[in-house]
């Protein structure tokens, strides 16, 4: 199990279209994979759960990864929230 | 079956007898049916069929738009496609299915219910909107799943049907049209929410502020519906059900002899002509005003035109509208209001949540500060002015530099139109709403301003009062007959007299014969109501004596006592 703390820096937080792109990464991996902030823990596959997370701009979130391929899935995730998922800042 | 009574508030009078559907806001259609247990793998396999189907719609779309490129809509489908495989599509509905053994639309609504009631609990304002694609997205499922829906569950029963619901919308009431519901029976609402106006309009019974209406009574209950007392009858026995056959049966009669005066001249005993005047909301209602003999159209709410989308009406759609209506209307009167959004009644023009709207940027205020938007209107309706006898009302005025802004606004939509040499009517009358206490005061200078006054006694009496009339804890403090308010509409028709303009009323006190006689006593000539109230106002016209009416009138004015003023009116309608 492997964990790291994000903070959301696109200005929109998690909306939709974020919520589906990670959902969506997520459910590449075999690894079970979470999202906890601050009120709830989440699972990261499911795009409607990570929306109805709310994670605004600049809220702190951990995400949690157990299985296998643990590493990689962290990879790829990380690189979706430096990138603010393609948006503006 | 057991027998019991619920009660709310009388809001339209009438009796009806029907077997309930409730429903909740958004999906009107869906209805609550049992499955068998050995049909449940059939409906769970519907639902599972109906999301295929429409993931395969969606992709379809998917591939039209990206030929004509526009990459934002694209991923706006992709988040559909992707909602519908979370498990608040594919799994939970189906496990609501088993343990409910209920049909699939009532799965998907139940879970939908779910989710917005989270999605509310939500404080960040750009997440908590996406609820709006989770409800799209059910109502596309449901909309398969309805026309999917084998024959042999399609209810159909003798009766006629009650709708019970938490609360019907400004939104919703345009698709009531085309239902014949029997009686409506909310759970919110006072005398003067818009349940209550519409079905007054409609001349359907209905009973408003029944707490827990949706808990206490099932679909396909038998129940009487006493509109005049408030009272709900649910599974009545045998007897109880001949008697108000019976009462129906009264009113009936009693409705059928106000049909004979359809035709009769509008004037009192004395030979006072009283225009009666027609409320409408769209096109539609031309019918009912040609029908009702109404002497034009006293307000047309144009807001109306603009709810139930995303986008705005442009000029040329609000021109065919207006004059569609100016033209069926004939040398008749027209009086359009520019849009009155906001507070109640929300469209795509309003962007921001004001945290009181009734008191915010709505009705002119918002037209005001987007005068290009404004601007469209007004050459809509000046186009329109052209082929018929359209007058121009403005909502909300508060302030004469409000009045000047505005006339400012009609002067440069003429100028724009002149420069195109498009015709219009140069000498189109402007009024405007008095619906603001300041302005009912100060009612002289609008007087002097204004080519006519139209009072707005919905918004007058709760502006004046300080009540919410859609707040039912407030409502019962609503009160058309205070005497602050009696004296700002006197105030209003005395200001018109003094500058020779004509004062209407176009709220529900036109409409309420209770008060007709009260009104004519006042000075009132000109009343604009819903069609279907004509009638019955007209008949209170006919046997009133406007002289005689007018010394109780000026009685009445004196008092400051409430009940005092109820007395007196049970005796001027003796």
């Amino acid at each position: 199990m492997i964990k790291t703390k994000v903070t959301i820096s696109n200005k929109l937080g998690l909306h939709a279209r974020p919520s589906s792109k990670l959902a969506e990464v997520c459910s590449k991996f075999d690894a079970e994979i979470w999202i906890k902030n601050d009120r709830k823990k989440i699972n990261a596959k499911n795009m409607m759960d990570i929306l109805m997370l709310a994670s605004g701009y600049k809220s702190q979130i951990e995400i949690l990864i157990d299985g296998e391929d643990e590493q990689a899935a962290m990879k790829e995730i990380k690189i979706l929230f430096t990138n603010r998922f393609g948006e503006e800042s | 079956m057991h027998t019991f009574n619920v009660h709310g508030v009388a809001a339209s009078s009438g009796i009806a007898i029907g077997k309930v559907q409730v429903v909740s806001n958004a999906f009107l259609e869906v209805q609550h049916y049992k499955i068998k247990k050995a049909d449940l793998d059939n409906e769970k396999n519907r639902l599972s069929q109906a999301i295929a189907l429409v993931k395969k719609d969606l992709k379809n779309i998917k591939k039209d738009i990206n030929q004509k490129s526009s990459s934002d809509f694209s991923s706006f489908i992709d988040i559909h496609l992707m909602m519908l495989e979370d498990k608040n599509f594919s799994f939970y509905p189906q496990e609501i299915i088993k343990s409910e053994q209920c049909n699939a639309e009532w799965a998907i609504k139940t879970q939908l219910d779910l989710v917005i009631s989270k999605f509310d609990a939500i404080d960040d304002p750009y997440i908590k909107e996406r609820k709006l694609d989770v409800t799209q997205v059910a109502e596309r499922l449901i909309k398969i799943l309805l026309g999917h829906q084998h024959k042999k569950n399609a209810q159909k029963n003798p009766f006629s049907t009650i709708l019970v619901a938490h609360d019907i919308s400004p939104a919703d009431a345009l698709q009531f049209k085309n239902h014949n519901y029997a009686a409506f029976i909310t759970e919110h609402g006072g005398t003067n929410s818009h349940t209550a106006i519409l079905a007054r309009g409609l001349a359907i019974p209905s009973i408003v502020a029944v707490k827990n209406a949706r808990k206490l009574i099932k679909n396909n209950d038998l129940v009487i519906v006493d509109g005049d007392s408030g009272l709900a009858i649910i599974n009545p026995n045998d007897q109880i059900l001949k008697e108000y056959e019976y009462k129906k049966n009264l009113w009936e009669v009693e409705y059928k002899k106000l049909l004979k005066i359809k035709n009769v001249k509008s004037t009192t005993l004395n030979n006072h002509v009283i225009s009666l005047m027609a409320n409408i909301e769209d096109l539609g209602d031309i019918k009912s005003v040609l029908e009702s003999k109404a002497a034009g159209v006293g307000l047309f709410r144009t807001e109306f035109l603009f709810m139930n989308r995303d986008d705005l009406p442009g000029e040329e759609e609000q021109f065919e509208t207006y004059k569609s209506i100016a033209l069926s209307m004939k040398s008749k009167p027209v009086v359009i209001r520019t849009l009155d959004s906001g507070a109640d009644k929300a469209t795509a023009a309003d962007t921001i949540q004001a945290t009181n709207p009734a008191l915010g940027l709505r009705a002119i205020r918002l037209c005001l500060s987007h005068p290009h938007f404004f601007l469209i209107q007004l050459k809509a309706i000046l186009r329109a002015s052209a082929f018929g006898n359209i007058k121009i009302l403005i909502p909300m005025l508060s302030s004469l530099g409000e009045l000047k802004q505005v006339k400012m606004l009609i002067k440069r939509a003429k100028d724009n139109l002149l420069s195109d040499a498009i015709n219009f009517d140069k000498n189109i009358e402007v009024g405007g709403m008095i619906e603001i206490p300041a302005v009912a005061i100060n009612a002289e200078a609008f007087a002097r301003d204004l080519d006519f006054l139209s009072i707005g006694t919905n918004d007058l009496i709760q502006y004046t009062l300080a009540i919410d009339r859609t707040d039912d804890s407030v409502s019962h403090l609503y009160n058309a007959l205070h005497p602050a308010v009696l004296k700002l509409i006197s105030n209003t028709i005395n200001a018109g007299k003094k500058y020779g303009k004509e004062v209407a009323i176009c709220g529900e006190m036109a409409g309420d014969p209770k008060l007709t006689k009260l009104l004519i006593g006042m000075g009132l000539t000109n009343f604009s109501m819903h069609p279907a109230s004509i009638l019955a106002v007209k008949k209170k016209i006919l046997e009133s004596d406007s002289s005689k009416l007018k010394n109780h009138a000026i009685k009445l004015l004196r008092l400051s006592d409430a009940e005092k003023i109820e007395t007196l009116i049970q005796k001027i309608n003796q």
